[in-house]
This record gives structure tokens, sequence and C-alpha cells, in this order.
């Protein structure tokens, strides 16, 4: 297997897609001539054309909107957001029409479009450039939310929303994430939606975590191994479908639950897991199900407060030691 | 009007009973006479009916809870009755069975009138429920915090959790309470070998393995030491001729067996028993403090082993019963003495009692009476026996009778009457046709 960052990842994840359905296009900002805001699709354009690879106005709404138009009538098109914070000017497209129009024409029109970008806070980006949109977009049926937390998973799970039908994807990457260096798949290694992925095994608590805060996990799991906790990793990897399965198998071992997440803690997925945790797994349960999300606040611009706000290793060695009856 | 409902007194012996599942939940439509829910009392599972017809708009007392009488388990009224007032009431004035008071969670009157805090966020010390009270209201209610995977071992191994102290927040009963008194499985310690992973007390010995004790077992232990410490025994004893008796049943399974039945020899004796306090009816007595009872009737109690211990459910007018519908009745009442579905009226009211060991190859015994009955017979086994006859040792049956009796209503003389006639009936049972 090839070691990757998971941008390059990503960028080899739409050019193998590209070489073998010339129905797959890209559009975005920045996409083309710049070779992505944040690199992502570099080469693209020399490789396809601008035919293929769009440079699209500063307008969210109007490509967004093009994307679910292109798709209604036979295209494949990834619209990149340059961050997920910019989605919300295309909301409504993403919200009454891609996840809609499936359903509403009695299944005749699939919308197999890709909304792909950087999701969550970066580094002193602010309120309204820090947001984590998972559980804002995990709330609608009739999209397909996938957040990637390595680069195979980035590669595998991007083929697999580029061949999706019939149903939109919002496929959300991580801005700090970008960087990242691991083992991916070939060509046809494709990840299959609502498959959960155990990071690390464990026997005392089952965490749950996507995205970046999936390793905070993984650090906090170090923590707590070296106290004697053994926890039990497992990144969902598709936030829609949901791998219950996995999570309800791994808590009927364990008897506890963590689940880490950076969106808001009002409602989401986190709070959704719970829910179904909770009754699926009701008797497995030795301790309250513990979450551990951003605080209920818009981000601070002042990193110490951002900090403070974000899902840190602590809080979540705080919340596995809640559970486990551990804290000192 | 929304009224209070309390715990009905289901026998007249019960101080406490354990409710053990509500057939009704908050919201649903009751009738009068509808089935409520199943309180364990000290010798059955009862049905506990409603008097009232209205909505049960809120239930009191969890499963599981055990509560005296009249202690309130719900509220029954109209749709939309405000029963604000009477949750309060049911909380401050609510009597807490003998052991959960002991347990040091009383009624929290702070709380009963105001919201309820949220639990979670409750600072009180480990294990310690009596401080707990004035924070957790869960607790101050009597029930065990305990979590869901806990409840559920608890169930499969038989535990009660009022017997294990909880090391999680405000007391809760976590996983790890029960994996360090795992041994108290019921049927864990089998003979030596078992005790190699009981714990040890401080001079390295294996404790004791520890159940709570029933609600029949508490009132098997209550009665009976009332009976010995109050009730003055004395014991009589005879060993009759059972050959006749052999013959006699002989005879009659022949004739009872085309009926489809077959009489015991504890129905037999039964049987003689009931004719002979017929005959001498002074036995059939019991004693009440300034005033001595003479029964009109002879309702014989006859004790049945279940497993949780043993039960007497009685024999109504066994005098007048053919000896195969005795037999029927015994065969019935044991049915349902060891399903639990005795009501306390078949356990009540017995006016003498007969207990049989003699299946278990015993010879004699001295049973202890069963107030305030005057007397018990205690029955022995059936045994081959070389005996004298006509001067001669010849092959025989001998039965052993030992009769207890009350010294406060019968006396010695009285007493040997009775077990004469007894022993003249068995071994001539055609006489109890006299």
């Amino acid at each position: 297997m090839a070691v990757q960052t998971y941008r390059d990842a990503l960028r080899d994840a739409m050019y193998e897609e590209m070489e073998r359905d010339e129905r797959v296009f890209l559009m975005g900002e920045e996409v083309g001539h710049y070779q992505g805001a944040y690199k992502v699709s570099q080469g693209l354009l020399e490789r396809f054309g601008e035919r293929r690879v769009v440079d699209a106005p500063i307008a969210e709404g109007g490509f967004a909107g093009l994307g679910i138009g292109a798709a209604m009538v036979g295209l494949k098109p990834i619209i990149e957001f340059m961050t997920w914070n910019f989605s919300f000017v295309a909301f409504d497209q993403i919200v009454s029409n891609a996840s809609k129009i499936f359903q509403m024409s009695g299944g005749v029109i699939p919308v197999p479009v890709v909304f792909r970008g950087p999701n969550g806070a970066a580094r002193q980006v602010a309120a309204q450039h820090s947001h984590s949109v998972d559980g804002l977009y995990a709330h609608f049926p009739g999209l397909q939310v996938v957040i990637p937390s390595t680069p195979a998973d980035a590669k595998g799970l991007l083929k697999t929303a580029i061949r999706n039908e019939p149903n939109p994807v919002i496929f959300l990457e991580g801005e700090t994430l970008y960087g990242l260096k691991g083992e991916v798949g070939g060509a046809e290694d494709l990840i299959p939606f609502g498959k959960a992925r155990i990071g690390r095994e464990g026997s005392d608590v089952t965490v749950v975590a996507w995205g970046r805060c999936y390793y905070e996990a993984l650090s906090a799991a170090e923590l707590m191994a070296e106290q004697g906790i053994e926890c039990e990793v497992i990144d969902p990897r598709t936030l829609r479908p949901l791998d219950m399965d996995a999570l309800v198998t791994s808590v009927e071992k364990t008897h506890r639950c963590v689940i880490v997440h950076e969106h808001l803690p009002y409602g989401g997925v986190g709070a959704e897991i719970v829910d179904q945790l909770q009754r699926a797994a009701f008797d497995a349960l030795d301790a309250p199900i513990a979450r551990v999300g951003s605080r209920d606040l818009p981000m601070p611009y002042a990193s110490n407060l951002e900090t403070l706000v974000l899902p840190t290793v602590e809080r979540v060695v705080e919340a596995i030691q809640a559970v486990t009856y551990t804290k000192s | 009007m929304a009224k209070l409902i309390g715990l009905p007194k289901l026998s007249p012996t019960m101080d406490e009973g354990t409710l053990v599942r509500w057939t009704k939940a908050e919201g649903d439509a009751v009738d009068i006479d509808d089935l409520l829910a199943e309180v364990e009392t000290d010798k059955a599972t009862m049905e506990f009916r409603s008097f009232d017809k209205g909505t049960l708009l809120k239930i009191l007392a969890d499963e599981g809870a055990t509560l005296a009488p009249d202690a309130p388990v719900a509220i029954i009224g109209a749709k939309g009755d405000d029963i604000d007032a009477l949750v309060a009431k049911a909380k401050g004035g609510s009597a807490p069975a003998p052991d959960a008071k002991d347990k040091g969670t009383a009624p929290d009157e702070a709380g009963a009138s105001t919201p309820a805090k949220p639990k979670a966020d409750s600072k009180a010390a480990q294990g310690d429920k009596q401080a707990a009270s004035g924070e957790d209201d869960s607790a101050a209610d009597g029930r065990v915090l305990a979590s869901p995977l806990v409840r559920k071992l608890a169930r499969e191994r038989g535990l009660d959790l009022r017997t294990v102290d909880g090391s999680g927040p405000g007391g809760r009963v976590i996983k790890r309470d029960l994996d360090s008194q795992g041994e108290s499985q019921p049927d864990a310690p089998k003979g030596g070998a078992s005790s190699a992973g009981a714990e040890l007390d401080a001079a390295g010995l294996a404790l004791p393995r520890v159940e709570k004790a029933s609600q029949m077992r508490k009132v098997i232990a209550r009665r009976l030491t009332e009976s010995k410490q109050q009730v003055p025994h004395f014991y009589l004893s005879v060993d009759i001729d059972a050959e006749p008796l052999v013959r006699f049943r002989e005879q009659l399974n022949a004739e009872a067996g085309k009926a489809g039945g077959k009489v015991s020899y504890n129905d037999l004796v039964v049987k003689a028993a009931a004719v002979a306090l017929r005959r001498v009816p002074k036995v059939n007595a019991s004693f009440a403090g300034d005033e001595l009872h003479f029964h009109q009737r002879i309702d014989i109690s006859v004790a049945v082993a279940v497993p949780d211990g043993l039960v007497t459910p009685v024999v109504r007018d066994a005098d007048r019963l053919g000896t195969l519908e005795i037999s029927k009745k015994i065969k019935e009442l044991a049915e349902k003495a060891r399903d639990k579905k005795l009501k306390p009226e078949e356990m009540q009211n017995g006016t003498f009692s007969v207990s049989n060991l003699g299946m278990f190859g015993i010879q004699n015994f001295q049973a202890v009476i069963n107030p305030p009955e005057g007397g018990i017979l205690a029955v022995g086994a059936l045994r081959d026996e070389a005996v004298v006859k006509d001067g001669r040792v010849v092959p025989g049956k001998r039965m052993g009778l030992t009769l207890s009796c009350d010294h406060r209503i019968v006396d010695g003389a009285l007493g040997a009457e009775w077990l004469s006639v007894l022993r003249g009936l068995l071994e001539a049972p055609l006489t109890m046709l006299l």
C-alpha cells in the first residue's frame, strides 16, 4: 500500500474516478487554476481540462444548484466548498433540493452529487468560520454524511461517494487533517457507507469519535491505558447511515460509552447515538453515556479561548474516568 | 377528584408487601375490580384490584418496592386532575416498610413539595444514603440506585440490590460492586471446593454467602419463634399398628382407581385426625387470652413444602369429606402452593394441623404448633418391623405419630385421649364410618 497524505488521497480518489467515469466533474472556488484552496485538486485541471475542472465564482448557492441540476440530468458532479462554513449560502439548495428531489420525484430523478470540503475549526478563524456541520446535515433524510479521519478512509469513502446513487453525499474533510500521512488503498479499494472502523480494541469503555476528534480519542485511550483502562475507539466513518450494530456490539462488551465530536452539543449526531444506544443496549450500560463536544458557544477568536471550547484530550479523559468510575 | 390509593392489606398477617408487577400503566383507564398490580405478601402473590373507577394518574411505588399496608402506591382520578398536592402528601406521609427504614432512607420532607433536583449533580458522599436523601430524591423514596447493567445482572443472579453497597455517584450500585461480591449467586457454593473463590474474613475463613430473606422466610421465622416462645408445647407419641391401614388403603384404592383417584396414607391420616377431632372436640380449640375458643368447624391445615419454605393450606370440613375428596383437595392446594397461587383465605383459619415427613423416612418428630391452633400432628414413615403378636414375633407394619399440644388449652390427659381415639381409628379404619 502506498503512503500518502490525506490531501493526496482525496486528490487520487477524484483523479481515479474521473478517469474511470467521464460523467464525473469537479466544480468550486479555486479548484482549477489555483489547484484548490487547500491544494486538494492539484493537477486535475492539467489532466482533465476546464470542461471537467470548473472554477466557479464566489456564489455557493449558484454552483451548488448547478451541481444538483447536473446530477439530475445524469452527470456526477463533485462540488467543492472552500470550507463547509460557506455551504450555508447554499443551504436551501442542499436541503430543499438535493436531499428531497429523489423522494419527491417518486424515485425517478436521482441526485448523485458529492458536496465536499473541509469541516470544523481550523485555528483562529473565529465564530463564523469554525463550524462543524456534521450534526446539521446529518439531520436531513436524503443526505448521506461521510466524515473520514484517515487517508485510507478519505480515499476509499470519497470513491464510494462519487459512485453513490441516488442521493447526494455530504463529504466532510478535516482542514487540520490534510497533511496527515497514512497508507491508502488502490483504485478499487472502496469503503462502504454504514460500516464503522474499530481504531483500537479495548474492553472497558467504548469511545466513539469521528473526524479530527478521532485523534483526541486515540490520545485519551493511550493515557487511559497507562491507568489500566482499555478503550475501544470506534470511528463510525459515516454518520448517515450510522453503523449502530458496531456500536451496540462494542457497548455490550464494554458496558460504558463516551462519544466525542466537534459539533455543538445541543442535539446532533452525538445526542442521536446516545438515544439509540440507551434503547438498544439499555441493559448493558453500567454508567450514563457521556458526550464530549464543543462548548455551546459561538467560537471565540482568541487562541486560548478557542482551546477551551473545542473537545480536548483532557476532556475526553475526564469523560472516560467518569463513565468507568475511575475519577480520583 | 383524584385520590391516593394505598397498598391494601391482602392477608391478615401481611405487615408488608412487595409490589411485584404493575399491570396498569400511568394514563390507563381503570374500572372497579380491574387488576392494578400483583403484590407478594407473606404467603402468596396476590391480585391487587381497584375499588375505584377513573384513570391511573400516577404510580408512586416502583416494582420491587416493599411497603407497609396503606402506604400510598398510586393516584387514581379523572384525567387532568391536579395531583401535585397528593404526590407531595404521599411523599411526606409514606410509611416505608421496616427494612426500608433501616437503610436510612427516610422520606425527604423538603423534596416533597419542590420539583426534583437533577440527580446527576448530586455530590452526596459515596455510600452514605442518609446524606444523599437531602439532595437525591430517588434515594429518598427508598429506590435503590443501580445501573441498568447491574439491574440486569441482579435479575439473572437473583440478587437483592438492597443488600449491595453502591460505590458510584450518590451510592449508585455499579458493576464493580457486584464483581466484589460475585460469590453470592444462589447456586455458587457446592461443597468445599467452591470456597476457593469466596471472600475471606479477617481470620482467613470463607465468609457465608448472604441472601436476603424472602417474605415467606420472615413470616416463618416470626411466627414459629412466637409459637415456641409463647405456646407451652408438650408432646405425646404413639406407634400404631398400620397393618389394617395398609389393607384398608389397598381396598380403597382398588375402588378409587376406577374413579381415577388414589388415596395416600397422609390423606387417611388427615381424615382420621378430623374424625378424632369430632369425637374429642376439646382438642379442636384455641387459647385466646381470657377466652377459650372451641371451633365448630374441623379445618385441617396441611403443611406443604415449597421451594422458599413452607405453607399450610387448609382442608375445610375435613371430617365431612370423603378420603378421595381430601386427596384431591390436598393435591390441588399443594399445586397452588408451589405456584404461589394460594389465596390467603385458603391458608387461614385452620383449626388443627397435620405435618407429614414420612416420605423422607422420618420415624418420629415433634412439630411446632401453628398458632392459634391448639395442636399439630406429626406423621412419621410407615415401616416394616418385627412385632410381637400373641406371644410370637411376626412381620408387622408400624407408623409413628406425635401430637404437639398447646398446654394452655389441651392438657396431657385430653391429648392422650385424642391420640388414643386417633390410634383406634387408624388401626380399625372402618370405624371412621361410625
